[in-house]
């Protein structure tokens, strides 16, 4: 995929949970190749819904959500979505549901029909990438906080995706930790969105910061 | 929250095959359950017993874990002994053992010791994940597996939320007593537990959505067998065997 | 609630392990990729709260709760209440694996049977004390059935547990009670706060 390319765009969008008022009134927002952009919002203003949206795991009442040129409506349309964009979710242990890292990082990679040396090969390389040579036999419930946060971004590293959505990747994270996984982060990720309230993570990772106010995202 | 007691060590038990595991495992407790009379669950106790001391694990705490497991049983010793009609063996007061009634309650001691101790030092020496594992590869239902290992998975998270839960009730004040006030706090705790539970289950099968699950679960292979599986298997066999026979 | 190993006679065993097995078969049918993680999480849940200490005067009893799980998963209880047992079984060695047909059957039956007679008017009923009522009915029952399955399996074994039995059917009367009671509070609590989870 070239860069300056259009990944997301997302035109006249509207949603709101059942019962609840409307979350997101005609909203709009693109994103291509190659940018990095920070996300805030207060709280409840529909940023994890906002990621949920253009996963397909929930779906909009109205409106466009393109993603790499095609519309996606459907639950099937989301599955290249899925291959090829990567949600990392706010709590590592809702992401690390299988036993060992080893079987997490392959998870995605034997989902999306990879053979298993293949899936091998691959849990292999990206713990190498990120430090985690030796972790791949240890049991996902007895890491740290920091660990499980890398390895869940191991686990989406392995599925080599385009874009990257990270919904407050560094929350309750101490300083180290933190610059860990920003360290790897810049190596091997060129586009993605963070959702974050963090000042200095939105200096030191993005080029440009949106806001979802008043049920709509805007250039800050 | 640690559950996996005699899980660490490099025992000969430690290093077994769990496939193999199951395989002597089952056979040999169904035998010890199944057989009449304390002739073969006492031949079963002394095999479980050599099985713990081989296994190199901590005595005293499987001591404790009998202790516990004998209880109820001890509760057995003081009705069996007396509800069997026959030959009086010793009377208390009015009431009167029978020897049948002896001979029964110790053939339930042995056998529900015997088996503790085998399940103990066979399957309590192998990491859970790797039991769970196992049942794969023994064509388990897979379903039933992956529900198995998402249940383990998420029992430390939930008991984590269970004891932040406990403590801010404690922070205020609350004591737990007989009474209504009580059993509707534990009520609206446990209620938290199970609706944080059933949303942290929805993003659980939202994050296996995004990693491209489509309905089916990937199995990896793990094991491989060793002579000294093999060995092990056919002593258990044989021990099987003889503990019908007898 | 369940039996050791070793008391029960080779038939009662049997019995247990095929009524469990077809219960499990039904349940895993019911059970859908995407609720299994429902399922395993709720189950998680469950085999914690059955760890929590209930005074009762001044002793204490362990919660069970098999009814509300049976209202809130029918017969995927089954699955559910077998993998927390083999747990049990494994890491405590209560109840014990030759006893694990007999003991699933014994908690996850009631829970079935409370889901087919209360789950109804637990859903539909917006009259709190209704709800509460049956609510309490189905903690209650399931408790009830189950120490009457297991006062079932020891008398089949043999005539000479009917005192055990006794004992064992008066010891469940306060949970009886206090299982009702926290089920009733609890299932208000969920349709005050998540009433989907009983949709």
């Amino acid at each position: 995929m070239e860069q300056g390319e259009n990944i997301i765009e997302i035109e006249d969008l509207n949603f709101a949970y059942p019962h609840e008022k409307k979350l997101f009134n005609s909203l709009s927002f693109s994103l291509k190749k190659g940018q990095r952009v920070g996300l805030t919002g207060h709280n409840g203003s529909g940023k994890t819904t906002f990621f949920h949206l253009i996963m397909g795991l929930i779906k909009p009442l109205s409106g466009d959500i393109k993603i790499f040129g095609k519309s996606r409506k459907d639950e099937k349309d989301f599955y290249e979505v899925r291959e090829k964009i990567s949600l990392l979710f706010q709590d590592p242990d809702d992401q690390l549901f299988c036993p060992t890292v080893e079987e997490d990082i392959a998870f995605g990679p034997l989902n999306i029909g990879m053979s298993h040396d293949g899936a091998r090969a691959i849990v292999k390389m990206t713990c190498e990438k990120l430090n985690l040579t030796g972790y791949e036999k240890k049991i996902t419930l007895r890491l740290s906080g920091g660990e499980k946060r890398l390895v869940s971004l191991a686990a989406v590293i392995a599925m080599n995706p385009v874009c990257y959505l990270l919904d407050e990747p560094t929350a309750g994270l101490d300083n180290g930790a933190t610059e860990r996984f920003l360290r790897y982060l810049k190596d091997y990720a060129d586009t993605y969105i963070i959702v974050t309230h963090d000042r200095e993570l939105l200096k030191n990772a993005v080029d440009m910061v949106y806001k979802i106010d008043d049920c709509k995202i805007i250039r800050v | 929250m640690h559950l996996e007691e005699f899980a660490g060590g490099n025992s000969f038990f430690h290093r077994l095959d769990p496939r193999v595991k199951f395989i002597t495992f089952v056979p040999y407790v169904t035998a010890i359950a199944v057989m009449q009379g304390i002739k073969a669950p006492f031949v079963g106790l002394i095999i479980s017993a050599v099985m713990i001391l081989a296994a190199g694990i901590d005595i005293k705490k499987v001591l404790n874990r009998l202790i516990v497991i004998n209880l109820p049983i001890l509760i057995l010793w003081i009705f069996l002994p007396f509800s069997y009609p026959g030959e009086g063996f010793f009377s208390i007061g009015p009431f009167t053992a029978t020897s049948e009634g002896v001979l029964h309650a110790l053939s339930i001691t042995l056998k529900a010791n015997s088996i503790v101790m085998a399940t103990i030092a066979i399957l309590g020496t192998s990491e859970i994940f790797s039991l769970a594992h196992a049942l794969v590869h023994l064509r388990a239902p897979v379903k039933l597996v992956y529900l198995f290992f998402f249940f383990y998975r998420y029992i430390s998270v939930i008991h984590n939320e269970y004891t932040c839960l406990k403590k801010t009730l404690t922070a205020r004040s609350f004591r737990p007593a007989t009474n209504m006030h009580t059993y509707r706090t534990y009520a609206n705790l446990i209620g938290m537990l199970i609706v944080r539970s059933y949303e942290r289950s929805q993003r659980i099968y939202k994050a296996m959505l995004c990693r491209g699950f489509k309905g089916t679960f990937p199995v990896m292979s793990h094991f491989s067998l060793k002579k000294s599986d093999i060995a092990f298997s056919a002593t258990m066999a044989l021990i099987t065997v003889i503990i019908v026979i007898i | 609630m369940h039996i050791s190993e070793g008391v029960l006679s080779p038939a009662v065993l049997a019995a247990g392990v095929i009524l469990s097995a077809a219960g499990v078969a039904m349940g895993l049918k019911k059970m859908s990729a995407d609720r299994m993680p429902e399922v395993a999480v709720l189950s998680s849940a469950f085999f914690i709260v059955s760890l929590i200490h209930i005074p009762v005067g001044p002793a204490s009893v362990h919660l069970i709760m098999n009814g509300l799980v049976g209202v809130l998963l029918g017969w995927m209880a089954f699955p559910s209440i077998l993998v927390a047992l083999t747990l049990q079984a494994l890491v405590f060695q209560y109840g014990g694996f030759t006893v694990l047909g007999v003991n699933t059957f014994t908690v996850a039956a009631p829970a079935v049977t409370a889901y087919y007679l209360f789950s109804c008017a637990i859903k539909r009923n917006d009259n709190s004390s209704l709800t509460a009522l049956a609510a309490f009915c189905a903690g209650a029952l399931g408790v009830g059935l189950a120490a009457l399955l297991l006062v079932l399996a020891l008398v089949t074994t043999g005539e000479v547990f009917i005192n055990v039995a006794k004992l064992i059917a008066i010891a469940h009367l306060p949970v009886f009670i206090i299982e009702g009671a926290i089920t009733a509070f609890c299932v208000l609590f969920l349709k005050k706060v998540k009433p989907e989870l009983l949709n």
